[in-house]
């Protein structure tokens, strides 16, 4: 601590190349940060499900429809409690900005395969008797002011189909909470009863039959022209994911080169401040000062830069977010997007590995110089 | 007096690429507690590079540096830095303070490696800006300070700690008339009123004349020792 005083007054020796430093340190932890915590969105994979859910799709995309005619069959599978056809609409709310996960599903099956989404029974029951109702989220209503009965228009983005709904009820999903239920039979009208829909949800009675489940059901559609795959939720959210390309090694790529690229512009501010100083690296080890008491300072100052530089971009980070619905923003994808304890604990550990590995060599450097050396420069 | 520093036929030789410079070609010499030695000679004639000897910052080709008793010639560099915190004190031409701290601060930079508590480091950092007649400005950076004040701030750094030998490069060399001779002073207090040991490498006769004793070396040999106010002698290795 003795030599806190000296660490600090020369992090800021030279104040506008330490203020352009700090600020450019902030912003590329702002977007590691942003990137990681994509990635452990993803990965997280928390879907809020009840975790007895399966889903059936095309083995060929989402995009590719499954007849209506499996729900039926899938249900006579063993250990199959229940299922649910639905179909992803998408769309948005006034503004393209403001995007919504709407889906379409029978009615009846909301209580029985999506007892998560937590509707209480009158709004329920509203929600069955009215052809055009829609089951909103609490924070879709908080966020548009929406009340029971009142009418909302979300506009197409997929289907030639504006939706115009009646809320009849609000969901307290704890994830999902940007996600709109509309009746499957209004979507079917709407768009010319095509008789399909992209997904099949089951409830099994016994979670370990899943595997089994799943085999059996795929095997079914095997050799029709519409075969299928089915997944527990999580997996399911993480082919939905898949779709879009290898995100995660799309974002841990753009994370590594951001950090390497922090990693050589810290280390070109670094050598400059190391090599301003020699003259003064070889007073303090003409008046005693070790050579490991030297690299010491140096890593420490170094380190405490970026980590400075990187709370300033995590702290952002975490104050931005918490203003921004990431999930809403992105229909559903990012709902479980969040800086959280463990993103934000390795963005700071990166942010001194980078101080340390950019302050590396100047600091060895700097350690190594002999006083003669150092001092013959001026004296 | 009792010898503090004895030289031992002493040759430094540097290599620079494939080239051996022979710097110091076997100097021997005795430094007394108490003395004040000034070591003069062309550039190049290995006086900066014998005050580096001394001060422990360098090491000999050859031969054996014995200071107070320890034979310094002997130690690796990490008992080197040791030794130098506790006895040696530096004055450089350039004064070469540390331009982020206070003038306090930096008198107070050797004592960072003593076992003083921050307080005593403090008071002791204050007495020796005191003695430098700087008190009044311990909280001034080196940038608001005079070259003059510059060096008084140094001498303060270097007699800080107690040490057993002030070294001191040129002291004079950045500073005008005025400041020299008060440098020069200063130098003399230390040694007379203080009793510090001072080895001090010059160029200028007159800041020579101050010490008591003078070492004229030329290609690396001593070829000339003067006692004050005594007709110039030949060394004797």
């Amino acid at each position: 601590m003795k030599y806190a005083h000296l660490i600090f007054r020369n992090i800021f020796r030279n104040k506008l190349r330490a203020l352009m430093t700090l600020l450019l340190l902030a912003a590329i932890f702002f977007l590691v940060a942003t990137l990681l915590a994509i990635n452990s969105a993803f990965e997280r994979n928390d879907t809020g499900g009840t975790g007895d859910r399966l889903v059936t799709q095309s083995a060929f995309s989402l995009a590719n429809m499954l007849p209506f005619a499996y729900e039926e069959k899938i249900r006579h599978v063993s250990g199959v409690v229940d299922t649910a056809k639905t179909q992803w609409i998408g769309g948005y709310y006034k503004d393209t900005r403001n995007n919504v996960a709407l889906m379409a599903i029978d009615p009846n099956k909301v209580e029985s395969v999506f007892p998560d989404y937590k509707v209480p029974p009158a709004e329920l029951a509203a929600f069955m008797a009215d052809r055009t109702g829609a089951i909103v989220s609490e924070a879709l209503a908080t966020r548009w002011g929406w009340k029971i009965g009142d009418r909302i228009t979300i506009k197409r983005q997929i289907f030639p189909f504006d939706p115009q709904l009646t809320v009849r009820a609000i969901h307290h999903h704890p994830v999902q909470k940007s996600a709109i239920w509309l009746q499957m039979p209004y979507f079917q009208e709407s768009i010319g009863n095509f008789g399909r829909s992209d997904m099949i949800w089951l409830k099994v009675a016994k979670t370990d039959d899943m595997p089994r489940i799943s085999q059996e059901i795929d095997a079914l559609f095997k050799n029709s022209n519409d075969p299928t795959e089915t997944y527990t939720e999580k997996e399911f959210t993480r082919q939905f994911v898949s779709m879009m390309g290898n995100v995660k090694v799309l974002f841990m790529s753009v994370s590594i080169s951001s950090i390497a690229m922090i990693v050589l512009l810290a280390a070109i501010t670094m050598s400059m401040s190391a090599r301003e100083r020699v003259t003064e690296v070889a007073v303090l080890k003409a008046i005693g000062f070790q050579p490991r008491l030297i690299l010491t300072l140096m890593l420490t100052e170094f380190a405490s830069l970026t980590l400075l530089g990187g709370l300033i971009g995590i702290g952002g980070a975490v104050l931005f977010y918490r203003s921004v619905d990431a999930g809403a923003a992105t229909q559903g994808l990012l709902e479980n997007f969040r800086i959280d304890p463990q993103t934000t604990a390795i963005c700071v550990v990166l942010a001194a590995l980078v101080g340390i590995i950019a302050g590396g060599l100047p600091s060895i450097r700097a350690s190594r110089l002999t006083v003669v050396d150092g001092l013959r420069r001026v004296v | 007096m009792d010898t503090l520093v004895t030289i031992d036929n002493i040759r430094k030789i540097y290599k620079r690429d494939a080239f051996e410079v022979p710097v110091l070609n076997g100097i021997s010499l005795e430094v007394e507690r108490g003395d004040f030695l000034a070591l003069m000679g062309p550039s190049g004639s290995g006086k900066t590079t014998l005050l580096n000897l001394i001060a422990g910052i360098d090491r000999p080709t050859s031969g054996r540096i014995v200071v107070d008793g320890k034979e310094i010639s002997k130690f690796n560099e990490t008992a080197l830095a040791t030794w130098r915190a506790r006895h040696i004190g530096f004055i450089f031409q350039m004064y070469n303070l540390i331009p982020v701290l206070t003038a306090l601060e930096n008198v107070e930079l050797p004592l960072l490696l003593t076992k003083f508590s921050k307080k005593e480091r403090r008071e002791r950092a204050r007495t020796a800006l005191n003695i430098v007649d700087l008190g009044d400005r311990v909280g001034h950076y080196p940038r608001q300070l005079s070259g003059g004040q510059e060096q008084r701030v140094a001498i303060a750094r270097a007699i800080v700690t107690d040490p057993s030998i002030l070294v001191a490069d040129e002291p004079t060399g950045d500073l005008d008339a005025k400041n020299a001779e008060e440098t020069l002073e200063l130098l003399r207090r230390l040694n007379e009123e203080f009793e510090k040991t001072i080895v001090m490498v010059t160029h200028d006769p007159k800041a020579a004349l101050r010490a008591k004793r003078t070492l004229h070396l030329e290609k690396g040999l001593l070829v000339e020792s003067v006692e004050a106010g005594a007709s110039p002698a030949l060394a004797v290795p």
